[in-house]
């Protein structure tokens, strides 16, 4: 009964707020000064002739309309098409579709998106992956060892791991492991080995925010009341702190998750792939910015926003069946 | 027990009670060694930054053919005149650090006070009158989170003019609603606090309480850690430079310098590498002090 | 006591504190368990008992540490013993329960989990069936309703007194040796803690459980233990049985303990109140109530309504203390609130000098704030941190305004004079203050307006006997001087009994009884008010015995509220009519107001016609 509560509620919350986003993103586009049907058109076409493709495309409504009418479509599942993009063009590529430009023939935008995101996939896959093996051993031991040298020790490491820009660590790694050391490949994707080393940029990125976040968790939940009691009720600290003190641990844990680190791994993913040439979401996004894309820019604002709330309500269920209290 | 309570928590020195809880984070954090080296490394850097391309006498813009791809001191051939080579342009490559790093700090600093303020009024207003003024604006707050800031900032200044001023905004946009929510809670916990009811009871307005009695007490402890901040602005700000949606050429930054060091990187690998180095070494100076501060600041407000 | 088998063998026990400075905390304590016993511990805060409690478990963590002496069970010294030796006792051999049972186990974690994860951590071949069905009984046997289900329940669903029964029976499913229980009914209220004190005796006679017993409260440790030990600064200063103790004290400190503790039933005379002819009505309040709504995360769009008060009337006359009490979620501090207008009632009247400020605007109520002021319980948290003495004790001349700064220092500094503040605090900050000076700060602020009406919500809960013994003269010299009325707002029956001159009692939301000092103390009409006197920890000749007039339950949700008299699920002797009929307050033979239909034949006449 409560999760079916709580989860109608969420999404009836979460579908407000990707509405909110889409509106912004939507407004945003369209106020900001820079034509996008002369990009699509190129320089050497007659103002009266932009204007009639403008109206056709319908991009001299009022924005309220825009919006009604773009909202509509993607209610039916229809993302769009995009301004540049051909149909057969390349998937992410910088350029035009060819000399002519057809505005029946255009590229539709979930199709674009459906081709690039099994590789953002991967990534954001591979990367999760990483940080969690770098970050659950270091955190947890600083964790238990609050305050010793386990705990300065990966004070130091997060606090470096953070200072590293994500765009030079990423052309460092690809100078040193992969143009020096030949031992990973890194621009461009040709197989799954193209998606370690972005990932690993990724990693370094995000371990030292679960490091340091794991340790206080950890640290705080030893601190309870009821660990020490638990001591003299006759349990094993052992036993104790895998029992207890880590499912505790797990609530604020699964927060930052829902909350920081996703929006960070969504974020710095795009900048990656843009850094590695790596054929996915973010580099179509890039790219579209480029080129004053809209209806991609668009596309792939709504979709990671969405990712972002469902990645919350799920990590918020997993919290409230860890601790009852949440639920009341 | 008066007594137990009074001798407190054994980590605060004693001269130091009775100060205000910002100066109490201080003079903790000073306690840590790697405070005061970030402190010295900080300082050294900003000195460098602002006094440096006077000193050296050299300019950030100035092309010079003939001196192009010259390796830094250290590699063969690096001559004193470029301590740090310069790049494919002949554009010595220390000043551009120096200035990128100038500018890199200005848009950080300038930026996280921004969303500091913002944040936190917004915070202390939900926080303070809850019920439907928190729940619009923590919706607003949710809405603006599940934005990362990259796809925020790519998407205005991708497509608007970057400049300085509209890059700070991009950033104060996308980095309040986590000031917001901290401030919010904290707000909450303490409006249930006593001292805080007394005024209340005293008829104080709603303002005067916000101002005068929680926000003296809470914001302090937030503001010092918003230090991680400016560095994590930094960062931003690099990348917008990497992405060409920063400050536009021929002012040097970061992002820029790292750019185009990219398609030079096999034959002259130090126009990436060693520029970036130095913003590295600048974070994590500040990332030491901030981490230095939040320490203090848990064990202040746990010792409470 | 006739075999002389000892269980606990303590012999020159010392424990200090590590730091800078060494510091001795327990001084070479010496005495025995003696089986099938319950030796009380007796000691203010400070005495040092909790740490010497810990210590007989091994419990103490840095930086105290044992310093000499042994502490002998079994043949095994644990004060030396190892950790996994003593790993192996705890739990086992030993229990303890402390005196914070709503976090002594894991919130996450349903208790009967918890208690079986216990078991069989120490009974390794234990099967899971085999332990769920031992706790199931022990659960039992602490008279947990509905055990069954509770079994699956977390902590955070469990009262104060219930987690309390939950950790005896956690304590007790292994049939330890000896248990040492840590001033467990300490956060508990007084009717609840007699439940759990009539309960661990009950328990230790049928277990054979030998106990040491430790409290602050002569009064409880008096009701359950063989012998006592009194312990003060560290040492121990007398050690006899219980009863000689109490007839023949031999050490001076048990003697001023002994003569401390506040009498109820004595004749002495009440300090404080003044006795002026009940006159001018200062403040009348008129069928109040407050409910609070919450969402009941459990269904859709269904509100559970939290009826905190619920239809409050009676008159404060001026210069008369008037007092309140009742137990945690009787409705006593959400009167406080309402009656200190921090909020509004939902309805009824509250008239203060002739004016209704239940519903009055801010900036009108900021006038007459001037002559009402509500003093806040806590000591600690009600000063602003930040803000010099002096400052905080001029607040409310500043929201007030229309005072100079000179005029303003001027006023502050008679105040702290007046309530005995030392004038060089003015420009300190308040930290260091103790909890009596900081309590001074409090009154200052309160003070320093000149009102007329001063409600006290446990405003001297939080401090030592001595202190608020001084406190209470304070409010009497300032009551004599001003002509000031006040309301004491508390759950300590003791210290309405010394200073109030009328008092109502209140049980869920309502006032069920309202009578003079004399009549509520020596005659007391409602059940309830019977039952509350009867759970009093008292060393003297209890007037009301709790075999009587203490049934076992715990008050009913305010959310649910059933028809009929609240009190009747522990009443101990309902009529048929009562469970359909609400009794209204109404006067009593002896000139008081009671809501009960045994005892206002008149109201139920009124009902009947
Ligand atoms: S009305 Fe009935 S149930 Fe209520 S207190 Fe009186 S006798 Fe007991």
């Amino acid at each position: 009964m409560f999760a079916l509560n709580f989860l109608l509620r969420r999404i009836v919350q979460g579908i407000v707020i990707i509405g909110l986003v889409t509106l912004l993103i939507f407004t945003l586009l369209r106020v900001v000064p820079g034509d996008p049907v002369r990009i699509m058109l190129g320089p050497m076409v007659a103002p009266s002739v932009m204007e009639q493709v403008a109206t056709e495309l319908g991009l001299r409504d009022p924005i309220p309309v825009q919006f009604g009418r773009y909202m509509l479509q993607v209610m039916k599942g229809d993302l769009g098409h995009s301004f540049i993009r051909n149909a057969q063009g390349g998937s992410t590529g910088g350029s035009r579709g060819g000399e002519t430009f057809d505005l029946q023939n255009r590229a539709k935008v979930s199709e674009l998106i459906a081709n690039t995101i099994p590789y953002s996939i991967l990534l954001a896959a591979l990367a999760i992956l990483f940080t969690v093996l770098i970050s659950f051993p270091l955190g947890f031991v600083a964790g238990v060892y609050s305050g010793k040298w386990p705990d300065r020790l990966s004070l130091y490491v997060s606090s470096v791991l953070v200072s590293l820009p994500n765009v030079w660590l990423g052309i460092v790694l690809i100078l040193l492991l992969s143009a020096w050391g030949g031992i990973l490949p890194a621009i461009g994707y040709n197989g799954p080995s193209y998606a370690i080393l972005p990932a690993l940029v990724l990693a370094i990125e995000l371990a030292p925010v679960m490091i340091r976040s794991i340790a206080v968790s950890v640290a705080n939940s030893l601190q309870e009341n009821y660990v020490s009691v638990g001591e003299v009720r006759g349990i094993k600290r052992r036993r104790m702190i895998t029992h207890h003190v880590l499912r505790n641990a797990s609530i604020p844990l699964l927060n930052l998750f829902g909350i920081q680190v996703i929006g960070m791994l969504l974020g710095s993913l795009f900048v990656v792939e843009y850094i590695f040439n790596y054929p996915g979401v973010g580099l179509l996004m890039i790219n579209a910015v480029f080129q004053r894309d809209f209806p991609i820019i668009q596309a792939i604002a709504m979709l990671s926003s969405a990712v972002l709330v469902c990645v919350n309500i799920l990590v918020d269920l997993a919290a409230t069946n860890i601790d009852r209290r949440l639920q009341y | 027990m008066i007594e137990e309570i009074a001798s407190g928590p054994a980590a605060i020195p004693a001269a130091k009670r009775g100060s205000s809880i910002g100066a109490q984070i201080l003079a903790l954090a000073w306690r840590a060694a790697d405070f005061r080296i970030g402190l010295a490394v900080l300082a050294f850097l900003i000195l460098a930054s602002l006094l440096g391309p006077s000193v050296l006498g050299l300019s950030a813009t100035k092309m010079d053919v003939a001196n192009r791809f010259a390796p830094p001191i250290f590699l063969e051939g690096g001559t004193w005149k470029h301590i740090l080579g310069t790049d494919q342009l002949g554009r010595d490559l220390l000043i551009r650090s120096l200035i990128g790093l100038r500018n890199a700090l200005l848009i950080g600093t300038i930026s996280t006070i921004g969303m500091f303020i913002l944040g936190s009024t917004i915070g202390l207003v939900a926080g303070y009158f809850g019920k439907t003024v928190d729940l619009v604006l923590m919706r607003i707050t949710d809405a603006q989170m599940a934005i990362p800031v990259i796809i925020l900032a790519i998407t205005i200044l991708g497509v608007s003019r970057p400049n300085p001023v509209t890059i700070i905004l991009v950033l104060v946009l996308a980095g309040w609603p986590a000031y917001a929510r901290v401030v919010r809670s904290v707000t909450m916990s303490e409006r249930r606090k006593e001292y805080v009811r007394a005024s209340t009871i005293l008829g104080a307005s709603s303002i005067r309480v916000m101002l005068q009695q929680i926000a003296p007490n809470i914001l302090p402890p937030v503001a010092f850690v918003a230090l991680l901040d400016v560095a994590r602005m930094m960062i931003f700000e690099a990348i917008f430079g990497f992405i060409g949606i920063g400050i536009q050429p021929p002012t040097p930054t970061f992002g820029t310098i790292i750019a185009d060091g990219t398609k030079y990187l096999l034959n002259a690998w130090w126009i990436t590498t060693i520029p970036g180095l130095l913003l590295a070494l600048c974070l994590c100076s500040i990332n030491l002090m901030g981490g230095a501060l939040e320490r203090a600041r848990n064990t202040l407000l746990r010792g409470q | 006591m006739q075999t002389n088998r000892s269980v606990l063998n303590v012999s020159q026990l010392s424990v200090d504190i590590e730091g800078r400075e060494r510091r001795r905390i327990l001084n070479e304590i010496s005495f025995t368990l003696e089986a099938d016993t319950v030796l009380g511990i007796i000691g203010q805060s400070g005495s040092g008992k909790t740490v010497l409690s810990r210590a007989l478990v091994n419990w103490l963590r840095p930086p105290l540490r044992i310093s000499g002496g042994s502490i002998l069970f079994k043949g095994v010294d644990l004060a030396t013993v190892n950790e996994t030796a003593m790993q192996q006792l705890r739990g086992r051999e030993i229990a303890y329960i402390g005196s914070d049972p709503a976090n002594a186990l894991d919130p996450t974690l349903p208790i009967g989990r918890q208690i079986a994860e216990k078991l069989m951590s120490v009974e390794n071949d234990l099967a899971r069936d085999a332990a769920d069905r031992r706790v199931l009984q022990m659960l039992d046997a602490v008279r947990i309703p509905s055990s069954r289900q509770r079994f699956h329940e977390f902590p955070f669903q469990f009262s104060g007194g219930m987690m309390q029964r939950v950790m005896i029976v956690d304590a007790l499913i292994t049939n330890p040796a000896f248990l040492v229980a840590d001033n467990i009914t300490q956060p508990l209220d007084v009717t609840i803690a007699a439940q759990i004190l009539r309960l661990l005796k009950e328990l230790q006679r049928d277990f054979r459980t030998s106990t040491v017993f430790v409290s602050s409260a002569l009064g409880v440790v008096a009701e359950i233990a063989d012998r006592v030990i009194v312990l003060a600064h560290g040492e121990v200063v007398e050690q006899q049985g219980m009863h000689g103790l109490l007839d023949r004290p031999t050490h001076e400190y048990t003697r001023r303990l002994i003569s401390e503790m506040p009498k109820i039933w004595g004749e002495e005379p009440l300090p404080t109140a003044v006795e002026t002819p009940a006159s001018e009505t200062v403040l009348s309040v008129r069928d109040v109530s407050k409910t609070y709504s919450e969402r009941d995360r459990n269904r859709f769009f269904v509100w559970n309504h939290i009826q905190a008060v619920r239809g409050v009337s009676f008159d404060v006359f001026r210069g008369e203390n008037l007092g309140i009490i009742g137990e945690s979620g009787c409705g006593k501090s959400t009167l406080s609130r309402l009656l200190g207008r921090v909020e509004a009632p939902d309805t009824g009247q509250i008239e203060f000098l002739g004016k209704d400020i239940a519903h009055m605007g801010r900036r009108q109520l900021l006038g007459l704030r001037k002559k009402f002021q509500l003093l806040l319980q806590d000591p600690f948290n009600a000063i602003p941190p930040h803000l010099t003495i002096g400052r905080t004790i001029a607040e409310p001349l500043y929201i007030q305004g229309g005072t100079s700064s000179v005029e303003v220092e001027k006023r502050v500094r008679a105040t702290m004079i007046e309530v005995g503040l030392q004038e060089d605090l003015y420009d300190l900050l308040p930290v260091g203050l103790s909890a009596g000076q900081r309590q001074r700060v409090n009154i200052a602020r309160a003070m320093v307006l000149d009102p007329e009406l001063l409600i006290l919500d446990e405003t001297l809960s939080a401090l030592d006997q001595v202190e608020q013994a001084k406190l209470i003269e304070l409010f009497g010299d300032i009551q004599k001087r001003r002509g000031i009325t006040y309301i004491y707002i508390s759950h300590d029956l003791s210290l309405v009994r010394r200073v109030c001159n009328r008092i109502a009692v209140m049980y869920l939301g309502r006032v069920v009884e309202l009578a003079s000092n004399t009549d509520i103390f020596f005659n007391p009409q409602h059940p309830y008010t019977r039952a509350l006197l009867s759970a009093v920890p008292a060393i003297e000749e209890r007037r009301y015995l709790p075999e009587t007039y203490l049934m076992e339950g715990e008050p009913p949700s305010p959310i649910n509220i059933p028809a009929g008299c609240s009190f009747r699920s522990r009443c101990p002797l309902p009529i048929e009519i009562c469970a359909s009929v609400d009794p209204k307050l109404s006067a009593t033979p002896s000139d008081g107001y009671a809501a009960c239909h045994l005892i206002t034949p008149i109201a139920q006449s009124t009902i009947n016609s």
